[in-house]
């Protein structure tokens, strides 16, 4: 299993450089991280991804970025919004992975939107920064978001991915830590273990799941 | 007062974690109302009280924190959310859990010791930093001062291209 952090920010949007971030995960026992606006490179037995972060309110901008921004072998990580941008922009082949569902309005991210994620290979990104760092009802507003979102992967089995939208080693954590988080809003381990490992099939769809009998 | 017969004690288990960044100093009783918030915040007062959190001691990079058995796992779903202590950035990595203090500090005695400060420093930026280097490449940087320091963690590479 290839575990990854699906998003950190080294300097300059954080206060780490990217090789420490790089053997920072390394320690925490990740086999790659997604860097937003990093290189696609592999450092201290790390593989790094580059991400790229689109937030946009609008179809064609979120396109004209993909074209402009993103390369080969790179990430695309978009913002959600509004729902019929977020069923729109998951039908957009180039894009990897939907997050900050938590900041988009209420239900925008429905049982339609989740379908198509599923029939896409879309996964849906759980951001654990807001759950260390906020505190009461914002907390458990987000919260409340992941709980639902989970019950729709449960019905629809879209991809998950779980990042800690780090900005610092500080805001890192490792795989247990990230396990134990999740349960707080009911995540079960296999399930962590699946988003942990989702990057990776992201890259590879085709070795997804093999059914033996 | 007669001490209570040891059957009847409440068992404890012991937290061992790591502070970061390594240089800094904590005083255990903020790191507790940190633990403590941390704890409440999340699992409400009804579980606070039956966990019992409790500092033992947080010195050399490293806190012992006790809480009732059966509650280790809460208390270390907590402690990952700890982001500071008096408004100091910081972050506790829980190492180990055990029933005796004794076994904790035979492991923090067995760890490298916190490395000292470059007593040179460092100037980034117009600002003075105390480097501390430890492990092969990684590098801290903490501002000299006493409030809002700014963190800057890199690597010897990293440096060498400042």
């Amino acid at each position: 299993m290839i575990t990854t952090d699906a998003a950190v920010h080294p300097y300059p949007a954080g206060d780490s450089s990217l090789r420490r971030m790089a053997s920072e995960a390394h320690e925490l026992g990740f086999d790659s991280i997604v860097a937003i606006d990093g290189q696609n490179t592999e450092m201290y037995g790390v593989r790094v991804i580059r991400g790229v972060l689109i937030s946009e309110n609008q179809l064609k901008n979120v396109i004209g970025q993909v074209r402009r921004r993103s390369g080969k072998g790179d990430l695309v990580i978009v913002n959600a919004g509004e729902t019929a941008f977020n069923r729109s922009v998951i039908a957009v082949k180039e894009v990897g992975i939907l997050r900050h569902i938590h900041k988009a309005p209420k239900n925008s991210f429905d049982h339609v939107a989740a379908r198509l994620a599923s029939e896409r290979g879309v996964a849906i990104d759980l951001d654990l920064h807001p759950v260390i760092h906020m505190k009461g009802p914002s907390r458990q507003r987000v919260l409340q978001k992941y709980r639902d979102i989970i019950r729709l992967h449960t019905r629809y089995r879209f991809p998950l991915t779980v990042s800690s939208n780090a900005y610092s080693v500080l805001d890192m954590r490792s795989p247990d830590e990230m396990k134990s988080i999740c349960r707080v809003f009911g995540m079960s381990g296999q399930d962590v273990d699946d988003a942990l490992s989702a990057i990776s099939r992201l890259f590879n769809p085709g070795s997804a799941v093999k059914v033996v009998r | 007062m007669k001490p209570r017969p040891p059957t009847m004690r409440e068992k404890k288990r012991y937290l061992l974690a790591r502070i970061e960044p390594r240089g800094l100093q904590v005083d255990p009783k903020e790191l507790y109302y940190a633990v403590l918030e941390s704890l409440t915040s999340l699992y409400g007062d009804s579980v606070s009280s039956q966990a019992q959190p409790a500092v033992i001691s947080a010195a050399g990079g490293y806190a012992i924190i006790r809480c009732t058995r059966g509650y280790e796992d809460l208390l270390r779903t907590a402690l990952t959310m700890v982001t500071g202590v008096n408004e100091v950035r910081l972050v506790l990595r829980s190492c180990a859990t055990s029933g005796t203090i004794h076994s904790l500090k035979t492991r923090i005695a067995a760890a490298p010791s916190i490395p000292a400060p470059d007593p040179a420093g460092l100037e980034i930026g117009g600002k003075c930093f105390d480097a501390y280097h430890y492990g092969s490449e990684k590098v801290d940087l903490i501002e000299k001062g006493f409030k809002n320091q700014e963190l800057l963690f890199l690597t010897q590479t990293d440096l060498e291209e400042f």
